[in-house]
């Protein structure tokens, strides 16, 4: 973990991610207007002092939107990965210990899940079960579980055929107790790096999705509802999508940044 | 959208891309040859089916499990439950839902996806207008994905630790945080709104007008493109650079062979691996991306009829445009198995 | 001057065919070899010796313009035929490689692609160094394949890299190197990796080379024997600089400087002479041998009778060890010889219960202990009478656990789970391999090869074994770590009566441990006896031309004839 500190696009990039973390956590605590409120008089206007980024077009405080926005946004992003973990960090783990019926099964079962067109089946699910942002992650985390199984099941793989392994076999090991002695080192520090880069994935795909209209319950606010509305007043409001699309930008590349600073060996170069 | 992030664990350690291939036998130990490739021929269907059948079934139960059913759309409030329950034996829901699944599937093989159940149009009526748009846009980004993925990561590769390497690296990680629609806007306000160029809506077949085709397509698919280049470049990157150190490229420079050679006919053939894997997972989210780009620049393609039919609560379409999509994903990833045995046979055995 | 060159007499010609002359290489942050000079007539073959990191690739890379990107030449020059080598383009190298010089290395199937037939790379060098065109370079390269010794050239043509014996490839890249007629040929450690008769079969085709095509050689080997059988000049590097310089056999005979008489000394731990009268054991630093009778006293430690295992399934199966009986007695140290593909490992794992056998029973201590699996089999590998030291230390830790926990783990595997008793032993257990106890902190990577080396052994030592089975644990060691490692096993088995068995390709580096050889040959045992006995008389065919393959420094190994005769031998005992 030290090494992580060495590098300065690791820095920066969990700067940003603390600042987004706060974002999240404190989101509607912080925000200076109150992101549903409807101020009639002042449609569409700019930034101005007491609207950091103007309004929208029902009258609405862009940045406090997009402030309160963030618990929304990150949380879905989380609550997919945490069901991408569940399902599929396990069977990839099970499946070079099982035998060759469970470790057919399973990577069939995976690929299967793989070529589903990844939006497209994550819409349909969404539509066809209940409009809800629910219903929406459950959909992505399912999707994402092959990630998962694919990296603790290379993992496990690389352990279960070292030349360590089968020493300490001879030694009297049971295979159960070497594999979990010296499989979990391994099969960490992939999964930390997974699960940085699917973080980062699972929240643009949550901001295409609430951009798209899928479940988003407005009137909340989300990064990709706020794109999507601001892509709608473009004329009048030129500036609109870059807010957003910064927020939704910043944090993708800092968990992926994050994601490529674990991975690489302290020492080498990117 | 990146849905597979840069880590390259799981992808350069597992077997090859969906459908994982069968060993192939070396030349030497094929006696009867034409027996050989032809059980290969064999073990590849066996995995690409089950493949099918899974995916085709998970898509099924999703229609299954939502409990929607073309009465509703159809009747309206004034609906009887006889004329439900006839609206609904009409379509075959009335049948337990295996039986169900099977004669859907049964239908895919002769090529009928079914019916919708708002206009009762076949679906492949409905999904074949439709083709042609989010192929157009979808092929020219895999193209440009293909092309400029290669060039960059041959030259990143080349010029390692240099400029151009930093450049390319840092650009494509930047890059590939993007979400396809985020650029999709981004290109819209500079080529549309401030420089006037491009257009932002709509579609014309490239029968009709090439041109307009052109201008209509550019952005839609350099947009879905960036995600594919910059991740096919860094994967691509990171497997010549480790090929480029290997001892055959010494033996073939002491050998006099040319640069050009090495890298081309030795080097990229070992060292594309990787990457050619990463491509072909690389296309369900290719086409996923598509549906947002449609929506973005107005266009009538697959991925827009997908998500209004799927809030509109029209299953077989939805099911049927999946179903098209999962044979595609499936048919270009038995291509790209075929070309990684060519180009490698050594990975061939097991 | 006259030099004389096998059976042919070459006169010099006034410019030498290479002339090196103060050559420095390194980076900016310093040199790595300097103060480099020698010079090679046409015809002549120079031996270049020293250890690994002693600079002598890196100065055969210099002359082949091939040096890593990080390294450069930084003074001195390189002549080929008077015109300067240093500082040449890209564009000026091509005209020479290959058509002038050219290079052969280690791990010959590591410098082909993998992925093109081996035939098509050869036919490849043609096309552009010759600018043959397609079906000239074909038949060349068959005719090529069969002069270099490869019989059914065309079948080989289409084989892959990974098809091929380390020996047929070797062939396959002198093919490649001499294709276009180059003057001179460097050989990198060509023959390290090989096995002792492949080795001698592949120094013949490169005399044969030399001789009749008048090919000069740079030839660099960690192997002074080989250097003494192949060369007429001798090099000798040490930290990147020539510490001595002149004719080989005076070199060899009467070293001047302390660094080449060292080396001498880490040589071979016994010399064979060719004539049976003269042959003898030095022995360096070995034990006496054992009276026969103190082992028969207390019943020997293990016994194979029969032995018979077959691997693979089905129609791929096929028979690894037959029939084979061995003994090892209490305190006793036995080395099996046998080349690639002999069944050697297989042996080891038959032992240890990993291959199953067919037939044929185990003995350990008076109980049958080949039928043992599952609950049984794991209590008795805990007791930790007998263990096993794997071939290749570096993969056989774990490369991400300090090397005190790895040697603890078959104590913690025992049960012992008190973290500070473990590592007490693990401290004693590494000063009584020779190490410093604080190594036990360091990860395996931060180890040099020899080093690696004793932490296995003491991971082994540690569980208190009777008998250790040692899989090649010198070979890829430099000679230096090599005598360390053999007189720390010697006094492993003199200290504390550890029985071993010492399965190696090299009979010259394990006999002077082994207190008895048997030698392995396409899966049987063909002799056994004692050492000596062994060395002096030796009666099948197959000893006959392990020993007569081997390079010695006085002689060089049999010679091709004599070899020819004893290979014919061995065929008809084949047939028997």
């Amino acid at each position: 973990m030290s090494a992580l500190y060495r590098r300065p696009s690791a820095r920066f990039a969990l700067v940003v991610l603390a600042g987004v973390g706060f974002l999240a956590a404190f989101g509607p605590l912080i925000a200076p207007q109150d992101p549903l409120a409807q101020h009639m008089g002042e449609l569409l206007r700019g930034p101005s002092p007491r609207h950091w980024l103007g309004t929208d077009q029902l009258g609405r405080d862009v940045f406090s939107r997009l402030v309160a926005g963030s618990t929304i946004s990150v949380l879905a992003a989380l609550q997919s990965v945490l069901i991408g973990l569940t399902l599929g960090v396990l069977p990839g783990l099970l499946s070079v210990f099982l035998g060759r019926a469970f470790e057919w099964l399973s990577l069939r079962l995976i690929d299967a899940l793989i070529t589903l067109p990844f939006l497209v089946f994550a819409i349909a699910m969404t539509a066809l079960l209940g409009n809800g942002l629910v219903q929406a992650m459950f959909a992505v985390g399912l999707l994402i579980t092959p990630a998962f199984y694919r990296v603790s099941r290379a993992a496990a793989l690389s352990v279960a055929n070292a030349p360590y392994v089968e020493a300490a076999r001879l030694m009297g090991a049971t295979s159960f107790a070497v594999i979990a002695w010296h499989a979990w080192r391994k099969v960490l520090p992939a999964l930390a790096v997974t699960t940085a880069a699917m973080t980062g994935a699972c929240l643009a795909i949550v901001a295409s999705l609430t951009f798209l209209g899928i479940g988003v319950v407005p009137p909340a606010p989300t990064w990709g509802g706020e794109l999507a509305s601001e892509l709608k007043t473009l004329y009048d409001r030129p500036f609109g999508p870059v807010a957003p699309a910064f927020l939704i930008i910043a944090t993708v590349w800092a968990l992926n940044a994050l994601a490529d600073a674990m991975r690489d060996p302290p020492g080498v170069k990117p | 959208m990146s849905m597979n992030p840069p880590a390259t664990l799981a992808i350069s350690h597992i077997a090859a891309a969906i459908p994982s291939a069968p060993a192939i036998p070396s030349a030497s130990e094929q006696k009867g040859s034409v027996r050989v490739v032809l059980g290969w021929l064999l073990s590849t269907l066996a995995i690409i089916l089950p493949v099918f059948l899974l995916s085709t079934l998970v898509t099924f139960l999703l229609g299954a499990a939502s409990g929607l059913n073309p009465a509703a759309g159809m009747a309206g409030d004034s609906a009887t439950p006889q004329l439900i329950a006839q609206i609904n034996a009409d379509f075959g829901l009335d049948q337990p839902v295996l039986r169900q699944y099977f004669t859907w599937i049964g239908g895919i093989f002769q090529g009928d996806l079914g019916r919708s159940w708002f206009n009762r149009v076949p679906v492949t009526e409905l999904i074949g207008q439709r083709l042609a748009v989010s192929a157009s846009v979808a092929g020219v980004a895999l193209l440009l994905g293909i092309v400029f993925g290669t060039a960059f990561g041959i030259i990143a590769a080349l010029t390692q630790g240099r400029w151009p390497d930093r450049a390319i690296t840092g650009v494509a990680s930047i890059v590939s945080s993007l979400p396809p629609f985020v650029i999709a806007i981004l290109l819209i306000m500079l080529f549309s709104l401030w420089l006037r160029w491009l257009p932002s809506a709509g579609y014309v077949s490239p029968a009709v007008n090439f041109r307009l085709w052109l201008a209509l397509i550019a952005m839609p698919s350099i947009a879905l493109s960036v995600d594919v280049i910059a991740d096919i470049a860094r994967q691509l990157r990171t497997g010549l650079v480790a090929t480029l150190s290997e001892n055959y490229v010494t033996g073939a420079i002491v050998r006099g062979l040319s640069w050009r050679r090495i890298i081309f006919v030795h080097v990229l053939r070992n060292g594309a691996g990787p990457a050619l894997t990463l491509l072909g997972m690389k296309i369900p989210t290719l086409i996923g991306g598509a549906v947002v780009t449609e929506t973005v620049f107005t266009m009538p393609g697959l991925g827009m009829l997908s998500a209004d039919s799927a809030l509109r609560g029209d299953v077989p379409i939805v099911q049927g445009a999946l179903v098209v999509c999962i044979v595609f994903v499936l048919t270009v990833n038995l291509f790209i198995n075929i070309l990684q045995g060519t180009l490698q046979p050594a990975s061939r055995r097991r | 001057m006259i030099v004389q060159e096998g059976a042919r007499v070459i006169t010099s010609s006034a410019i030498p065919l290479l002339a090196v002359e103060d050559l420095r290489i390194g980076s900016p942050a310093g040199s790595i070899v300097q103060g480099v000079s020698f010079s090679l007539r046409r015809g002549e073959s120079l031996g270049i010796v020293g250890e690994s990191g002693s600079g002598k690739s890196l100065t055969c890379r210099a002359i082949l313009g091939a040096l890593p990107p990080a390294l450069r030449v930084m003074g001195g020059s390189i002549r080929y035929k008077g015109a300067e080598l240093v500082g040449l383009d890209r564009r000026s190298w091509m005209p020479l490689r290959s058509k002038s010089i050219s290079a052969i290395f280690q791990d010959p199937g590591s410098y082909l692609n993998p992925s093109i037939p081996v035939g098509r790379q050869l036919a490849e060098a043609l096309r552009v160094t010759l600018r043959l065109p397609r079906t000239e370079a074909y038949r060349r390269s068959l005719d090529l394949f069969r002069k270099m010794g490869l019989r059914d050239e065309e079948a080989i043509y289409r084989q892959y890299p990974y098809q091929l014996s380390g020996g047929m490839l070797q062939r396959v890249l002198i093919a490649i190197a001499v294709c276009a007629g180059p003057e001179l040929l460097i050989a990198d450690e060509a023959t390290t990796a090989l096995d002792v008769t492949v080795q001698a079969e592949v120094l013949d085709l490169l005399a044969e080379l030399r001789n009749e095509q008048g090919l000069s050689l740079i030839l660099v080997s960690h192997d002074l024997a080989v250097v003494a059988q192949m060369c007429s000049q001798i090099l000798v590097f040490r930290h990147g600089v020539i510490v001595e310089a002149g004719p080989a056999q005076p070199v060899l005979n009467d070293p001047q400087h302390d660094y080449t008489r060292s080396l001498l000394r880490n040589h071979a731990q016994f010399v064979i002479d060719r004539v049976p009268a003269r042959r003898r054991i030095t022995d360096h630093a070995t034990k006496p041998p054992s009276s026969p009778g103190v082992a028969n006293l207390a019943g020997p430690l293990l016994r194979l009778r029969g032995v018979d295992v077959t691997l693979g399934a089905g129609r791929e199966s096929r028979p690894v060890l037959q029939s084979v009986d061995l003994t090892v007695g209490q305190g006793e140290t036995v080395a099996v010889i046998g080349e690639t593909g002999s069944g050697k490992t297989t042996l080891l794992r038959a032992i240890l219960g990993v291959a199953p056998l067919q037939q044929g029973s185990i003995f350990f201590d008076g109980a049958e202990i080949a039928g043992l699996r599952g609950r049984p089999l794991r209590e008795f590998r805990r007791t930790g009478r007998i263990q096993y030291v794997f071939q290749d230390p570096l993969q056989s830790l774990d490369p991400d656990l300090p090397v005190g926990r790895s040697i603890a783990e078959g104590l913690f595997i025992r049960g012992n789970t008190d973290l500070a008793s473990n590592m007490a032993r693990v401290e004693a257990v590494l000063a009584a391999v020779g190490l410093d106890p604080m190594l036990r902190e360091r990860l395996p990577r931060e180890l040099s090869g020899g080093q690696r080396q004793r932490v296995v052994i003491a991971r082994a030592l540690i569980l208190d074994p009777a008998l250790l089975l040692l899989d090649e644990p010198v070979s890829s060691l430099d000679a230096a770590s090599r005598t360390q490692i053999l007189q720390l096993l010697s006094s492993l088995s003199r200290e504390r009566g550890i029985a071993q068995i010492l399965i190696s390709h090299d009979l010259g580096s394990v006999a002077g441990l082994a207190d008895r050889v048997a030698v392995l040959y396409r899966g049987r045992i063909v002799e056994s006896g004692a050492t000596s006995d062994l060395l002096q008389h030796p009666r099948h065919a197959y000893t006959r031309l392990l020993i007569g393959s081997a390079p010695t420094l006085a002689d060089g190994a049999a010679d091709k004839l004599e070899r020819y005769k004893l290979r014919a031998a061995l065929a008809v005992a084949d047939k028997i």
